[in-house]
């Protein structure tokens, strides 16, 4: 076949949502269709009824069935859904996919599914939930190995049984180990010990052409070879299927603290306690925020019972100036925790009450700055409500990440614009608005990622080299990669 | 034709070389990888350089470059783990390049010029009365009218460096006696430069010395004691001076050697190496260098006896590079600081270990980078807020002095043995500041 | 040469006539990084002062066809600054501003030239410092660690170059400058912070590193116990790793090692003991000070013959200027030795130890151990004096054989040194070829043309053009932006 040139306006994805803009961003992407995938002139998609059955050859009869509505990724129906049970058959369905010219969607439990651009085709889903056991429990070296398709629940509860944890608390329920690193989930926790990147330390990974490869190693400390983890990590399945991971562990802490801060009166306010708190000698595991009305700053400490209390009682000190402290119990403590996950567990919208005066769709951003521009991020979005009459926002987040998840209750116009603004100043104070869960039709309106500045063209020369053929999860990823 | 770089005769050995492994620590403190960050500039790249010498590489313009920039400051002895002992090294070098590479002409007489005057101090002399008159008269004028800046880099460095000549000539005593019981017999070096352009520091240090219970012997006769000379490898005339250090301090009877300049205490006690192979002298210059102490140094192992009275005054020292480098004497002249009352001792706050480019001749015969590092000095010197500067070496004081000069800016200076002879005395801080 | 001229003539307009190292002596002394027992001379070095310059000078590089290494403080032991031969080498030594202190956002910012330590001197009075700690961080620049994932002593708790990068500027082989990362946290798209760090120079060379300062904890306490041997003294730490207790660092050291530190630092190490440990704890006051007490307890439990705690600042330093000096002090007590690096997971230290032992004893030769007792990244010395005949090449095996020892037991073939030039023929005993062919694929995403730091890190080159199987569109290809020759 000749490499005939194709003309300028063809290939919408690669030309038009580039980083570049400044103000808000383009309207549309144009035909998802239209995107990387389809790269197959050559060989045409093997009819659905013939794959199932190569499918069932690989996986056996119940593995293997037709995708129904249950299954679509952001109104993507898949034609077929495949839960291998080992790398070996994992391997097989995606060379026989690869062949076949199937675009892949490898899917955990699916709780962060809708995480990402729609995808612009989806004819195979890779279910992971029968690559399920820990594989190995190394309690002396603090290392765990497991399978990507394991629960991390599941994995905390045999890691407890040894006093250990992996430090990672994404609050999506029944989430895998594989989804998290993909999406790189994350929770309170990464305040003091970083997200998904920071616990792992070797992956095995399934490249679209069926092949497996790992990097890193059972050991912390090691720079042999590239750390294709990091690689993965957030990839959200465009790469390749992640098979098995490498964490290292923590202990679990004999004791927590949890202290609250509740009406502060301003986002300025807000920002000068959680700057006291990230400069003084205190070590908090988690340091959140909320903002509905006013202000409320949460930080939680751990390690032995003595340590603690102390360090509960010198927050309490330090805070008390900016709002009411109060040091939870044990019983508060955990039900505050359950409440914050359940509120962030990306349950489906209706479960989720919707704040007074809101009504239409609802909306969450996840927006990236400095801790400097907590406050200011807070006061732009508060003040949405009295610009954009109708749009109701809720703030929660990571204060002393500088992470905050800004949720919009309006009509569908008056999000997409507001989408827009908040993206537009986040990037002009150095930081990124992602949008976090959204219909699909705003999805399509805003673009879920943003700008992505001058790497992006590197971004694609790297997923050219791992999905050359653009079959995994493609439409998803930045610049619509 | 291919000449090796380096001939028989004391050449920096093989073995002294292969100490170092190559692992770098020595960059960061080297003055000028400081500046000019390049490996050939730093005492990694200039052993490397002897290296590559005993391997068949020329002694070319290239390698001799950049072992004259070096400053022997010996920051690098200091910092290394594997103890490469670099000053021997950069000495065997320098010799062989003064013996076996031909200078240019301008170089040549530059450094005749150089070694003519500064390592005899009658000769100094001579030139300090038209001096003194130029810098009262003369002076000003052609500064104002441009001329100064025409010369030539090194003469005006040179012109810049010197310091008020001082009119009155103080002449030390052969034998100042011990006051109160004789604890011990010294003699005191009266230096080269030290005793022409600083003749209140030798006598500041005969005075402490004698009040502290010593016989102070100031033998006739004594002159530079070579280290100008050895710095920049003119070994035969080095050792000249050496032979006759000792010699007239063996003749004098005492039981250790004083000195109170940072270069000569570090070259005193190298006498036994650099003599290591005179069937007359070996032996008595082992036995010399035994006996050689800093002022500082001797007065903390003696033990101070008389009454020190207060000084109120903030000060900070400043490490000459031959004392805590090439002596590693960085304790007793704080401590002996210390035990003034009243003194606040305050330190430079950065870059304490980097070189301020005097390194005995470096910042005349290498005007640019010796200017550059004084200004770093004095910057750094200005930024510990103190009323008076102290050092223990002359070339330090010119050199931080002529910089700070440059900057527009002034701080009163003293030596060590100053303060102690100010506070034995008690007399008033301003005595101090005046200078 | 023509082509030396040509190449010559061009970069002294990308970098100006004083950022070039042009004589045969001064190449020379460029010829290895520090490990010694490679050299080769560089055609050419580069010494740009600004990212500009880098850019103009790797811009030529791509044009003119030529490999180029990157080099920082030349502090390496793998030989990741080792030239190439024909090559360039672009020495980053004059880019040492440190560009930008963020205190309320924990965010430095500086040039590749910047020496560790200085970040931390930088921020210290305001109460932070620059976690990463390696043993030459008195000299080692910030643009090495990136390359290498740099470690140190302190990384069992805070982590490695990686957890502290959030942020790079970095041109890429063909001269282009991207922005990866960011200040802000979750920037969107591919970790390529996170691919860069670690790669060993073989990506592009980083020209602006954004950093994560820490907080200075509350209270450090330092302690250096002595035991019988490195079996009690291993037991110790897997008593307190089993306490729950994360040290900030804990370090160990075997008699030979002891005896060549004190001999250069004299920290007044305890000479006679079989082993001794350097345990550091860090945090919040309440916590340390019971941890401590525990860790006391858990070394007299493990027979302990001495605790030294440090009472201050001075003190501690000393304590650990030892450790720091260890490698280069060996010159004191072994005319030459081999510095390996080598992991093995913790709880099998008291045998990979035993082994190391039987190899020494088998080759002739003395071993000296100093290492991370926290994370099981083993530092053997194998000490032997090249003038005597095969000792050179019986040292070589032995550390060799020292990495499959590591390799037998899960570990990995370099903690914290890299692969460079010096381990690339132990990456296919870790690795499979598919392992190598995938991370490669990275490597041609970045480098296609192969002439960033060539020849490092894998043993055989994979080629970029390839894409095995059938033939089959580049997506780029389609859109106009490429065409396949």
């Amino acid at each position: 076949m000749s490499a005939s040139k194709v003309g300028e306006g063809d290939n919408q994805i690669v030309q038009g949502a580039t980083p570049k803009q400044t103000g808000y961003p383009a309207a549309g992407l144009g035909d998802p269709a239209a995107g990387l995938g389809d790269p197959l002139g050559v060989i045409p998609p093997g009819s659905p009824g013939m794959a199932l059955q190569d499918l069932k050859g690989i996986v056996g009869e119940e593995r293997a069935r037709r995708g129904c509505s249950e299954d679509a990724v952001d109104g993507v129906e898949p034609d077929l859904v495949v839960e291998p049970q080992s790398i070996e058959e994992a391997s097989e369905v995606l060379m026989l996919a690869h062949r076949a010219g199937m675009a892949v969607i490898p899917r955990g439990a699916g709780t962060k599914l809708h995480w990402g651009n729609p995808p612009s085709r989806v004819d195979l889903t890779v279910g992971t939930s029968g690559l399920n056991q820990v594989l190995e429990h190394a309690a002396g070296d603090l290392v765990v190995r497991v399978q990507a398709g394991t629960p991390i629940e599941q994995l905390q509860t045999e890691l407890a049984e040894a006093g250990q944890r992996l430090a990672l608390d994404p609050p999506e329920p029944g989430a895998t180990v594989g989804g998290i690193i993909a999406a790189n989930a994350s929770g309170p926790l990464r305040h003091r010990f970083g997200t998904a990147r920071d616990q792992l330390i070797g992956i095995t990974c399934m490249l679209p052409n069926g092949k497996v490869a790992k990097s890193g190693g059972k050991v912390v400390k090691n720079v042999a070879g590239y750390d294709l983890g990091k690689l993965f990590t957030g990839s959200l399945g465009t790469l390749g299927l992640l098979v098995e991971a490498i964490f290292r562990l923590h202990p679990v802490p004999a004791a927590r603290r949890t202290v609250v801060i509740r009406g502060i009166g301003d986002p300025a306010t807000l920002g000068d306690a959680v700057q006291r708190f990230l400069h003084s000698s205190l070590v908090p595991a988690a340091l959140e925020f909320s903002w509905e009305a006013e202000g409320m700053l949460v930080a939680m400490f751990e390690g032995i019972a003595p340590g603690v209390e102390a360090q509960a009682k010198t927050a309490v000190d330090l805070l008390g100036p900016y709002g009411d402290v109060q040091v939870f119990d044990e019983q508060e403590q955990r039900r505050w925790w359950e409440e914050w996950a359940g509120r962030h567990s990306g349950r489906p919208l209706p479960e989720t009450p919707l704040p007074e005066g809101g009504e239409g769709e609802t909306v969450v951003l996840k927006v990236g700055v400095v801790p400097t521009e907590l406050p200011h991020v807070l006061r732009r979005v508060v003040s949405l409500r009295d610009r954009s009459p109708g749009v109701v926002p809720r703030l929660t987040g990571h204060a002393g990440c500088g992470i905050t998840f800004v949720e919009l209750t309006g009509d569908e116009q008056r999000l997409v614009e507001a989408i827009g603004e908040i993206r537009h100043f986040a990037r002009g104070r150095g930081g990124s608005a992602v949008v976090r869960r959204a219909p699909h039709q705003i999805k399509q309106a805003v673009e879920v990622w943003g700008p992505v500045g001058d790497a992006l063209p590197l971004m694609r020369r790297v997923k050219e080299q791992f999905d050359p053929d653009g079959i995994m999860s493609p439409g998803r990823f930045v610049g619509g990669i | 034709m291919a000449i090796p770089a380096f001939d028989t005769h004391h050449a920096p050995e093989m073995k002294l070389i292969d100490d170092c492994v190559h692992c770098g620590f020595c960059l960061p403190t080297c003055p000028t990888y400081v500046l000019f960050g390049e490996e050939m500039d730093s005492p990694r790249g200039r052993v490397y350089l002897m290296r590559e010498a005993h391997e068949g590489e020329l002694l070319n313009d290239t390698m001799v470059r950049h072992w004259d920039l070096c400053l022997g400051c010996l920051a690098c002895v200091t910092a290394c783990p594997s103890g490469v002992q670099y000053d021997k090294l950069i000495m065997s070098t320098r010799q062989q390049v003064e013996r076996r590479y031909r200078r240019s002409l301008q170089d040549r007489f530059f450094r005749e010029l150089v070694y003519t005057f500064f390592p005899y101090p009658s000769r100094l002399r001579v030139m300090t009365a038209p001096l003194a008159f130029y810098q009262r008269t003369i002076r000003g004028m052609t500064v104002r009218s441009g001329i100064f800046r025409r010369l030539p880099q090194r003469l005006r460095m040179m012109e810049e460096l010197m310091p008020e000549i001082p009119l009155r000539r103080e002449k030390i005593p052969a034998w100042t006696p011990a006051r109160g019981t004789e604890r011990r017999k010294v003699g005191v070096l009266l230096g080269c430069v030290q005793r022409v352009f600083f003749p209140h520091v030798n006598a500041a240090t005969v005075r402490i010395l004698s009040s502290e219970g010593c016989s102070v012997a100031a033998p006739e006769g004594q002159g530079c004691c070579g280290a100008l000379s050895e710095h920049v490898g003119r070994e035969e005339e080095a050792l000249r001076f050496a032979r006759r250090t000792i010699d007239i301090f063996q003749r004098s009877g005492v039981d250790h050697v004083i000195v109170n300049v940072a270069g000569c205490g570090t070259m005193m006690k190298d006498y036994g190496y650099l003599l290591r192979d005179d069937p007359v002298y070996a032996d008595r210059a082992k036995r010399f260098s035994e006996t050689v102490r800093d002022v500082s140094e001797f007065l903390q192992e003696l033990g101070p006896v008389a009454e020190r009275h207060p000084l109120p005054i903030s000060a900070v020292y400043h490490d000459a590079c031959h004392l805590a480098h090439g002596q590693q004497i960085r304790k007793q002249p704080r401590q002996t600081l210390q035990q003034i009352p009243g003194l606040e001792l305050k330190e430079v706050p950065r870059e304490r270990e980097i070189c301020c480019g005097s390194a005995g001749t470096y910042n005349l015969l290498e005007p640019e980078p010796g200017q550059k590092l004084g200004e770093r000095k004095a910057r750094n010197v200005l930024d510990a807020k103190a009323q008076l500067l102290v050092t223990a070496n002359p070339g330090c004081h010119l050199q931080i002095q002529s910089s700070l000069k440059r900057m527009g800016q002034t701080l009163p200076m003293a030596h060590v043995v100053e303060l102690v002879d100010a506070s034995i005395r008690g007399a008033p801080v301003e005595s101090l500041l005046r200078r | 040469m023509e082509n030396r001229d040509r190449l010559i003539q061009k970069m002294k307009t990308a970098v100006g006539p004083d950022g070039l190292v042009l004589e045969r002596e001064q190449l020379r002394t460029y010829e290895c990084d520090g490990l010694t027992s490679y050299r080769v001379i560089p055609s050419l070095v580069i010494l740009p002062e600004s990212a500009e310059e880098v850019r103009n000078a790797v811009r030529v590089c791509h044009e003119e066809g030529v490999p180029f290494v990157a080099r920082g403080s030349g502090t390496g032991l793998s030989g990741g600054a080792l030239p190439v031969e024909q090559g360039v080498l672009i020495v980053l030594a004059r880019m040492r501003r440190i560009l930008e202190v963020d205190i309320p956002n924990q965010r430095v910012v500086v040039e590749p030239g910047v020496i560790n330590l200085w970040v931390t001197q930088e921020v210290a009075p305001e109460g932070y410092y620059y976690a990463p700690d390696p043993s030459s961080q008195l000299v080692c620049s910030i643009g090495g660690n990136v390359a290498e994932n740099s470690g140190g002593a302190h990384c069992l708790k805070y982590g490695f170059t990686t957890n502290h990068v959030t942020a790079l500027e970095v041109v890429l082989p063909d001269g282009e400058m991207v922005h990866l990362g960011g200040k802000a946290p979750d920037s969107p798209g591919y970790d390529l912070v996170g691919a860069f760090v670690g790669s060993e120079g073989t990506l592009g060379i980083a020209t602006k590193i954004t950093l994560r300062i820490v907080r200075k904890p509350e209270v450090v306490r330092t302690l250096l116990a002595a035991f019988p041997s490195t079996d009690e003294a291993g037991g110790a730490v897997s008593g307190i790793i089993g306490a729950g207790i994360v040290p900030a660092a804990i370090e160990m050291m075997d008699p030979l090692s002891i005896e060549a530190a004190e001999a250069a630092v004299h920290a007044g190490y305890p000479m006679d003991a079989g082993a001794i440990l350097i345990a550091e704890l860090d945090g919040p006051e309440a916590e340390v000070e019971h941890q401590f007490e525990e860790v006391e307890k858990i070394c007299h439990e493990n027979h302990s013959t001495e605790i030294r705690i440090a009472k201050d600042d001075d003190e501690r330093i000393l304590m650990w200027k030892g450790r720091k000096a260890a490698f280069a002090a060996m010159g004191r007590i072994s005319p030459d030795y081999y510095v390996q690096d080598g992991v093995i997971p913790r709880t099998a230290l008291p045998e990979v130890l035993r082994e190391i032992a039987r190899l020494a004893e088998d080759g002739g030769l003395r071993v000296a151990n100093v290492f991370h007792a926290g994370d099981g990244n083993l530092h053997p010395l194998v000490l032997y004096d090249a003038e005597i005949e095969g000792e050179a090449e019986r040292a070589e095996e032995v550390a060799g054989e020292i990495l499959q020892i590591c390799l037998d037991h899960g570990g990995s073939i370099t903690g914290e040194h890299g692969v460079g030039f010096d381990k690339k023929k132990y990456m296919d005993k870790m690795f499979t070829a598919e392992d190598l062919d995938t991370m490669q694929r990275l490597r041609c995403a970045f480098d296609p043309s192969n002439l960033c730091n060539p020849g490092k890190v894998f043993p055989t080159p994979r080629l970029c053009g390839e894409v095995p199987g059938p033939y089959r569109m580049h997506p780029v290809e389609r859109a106009g932006l490429a065409e396949r020759l």
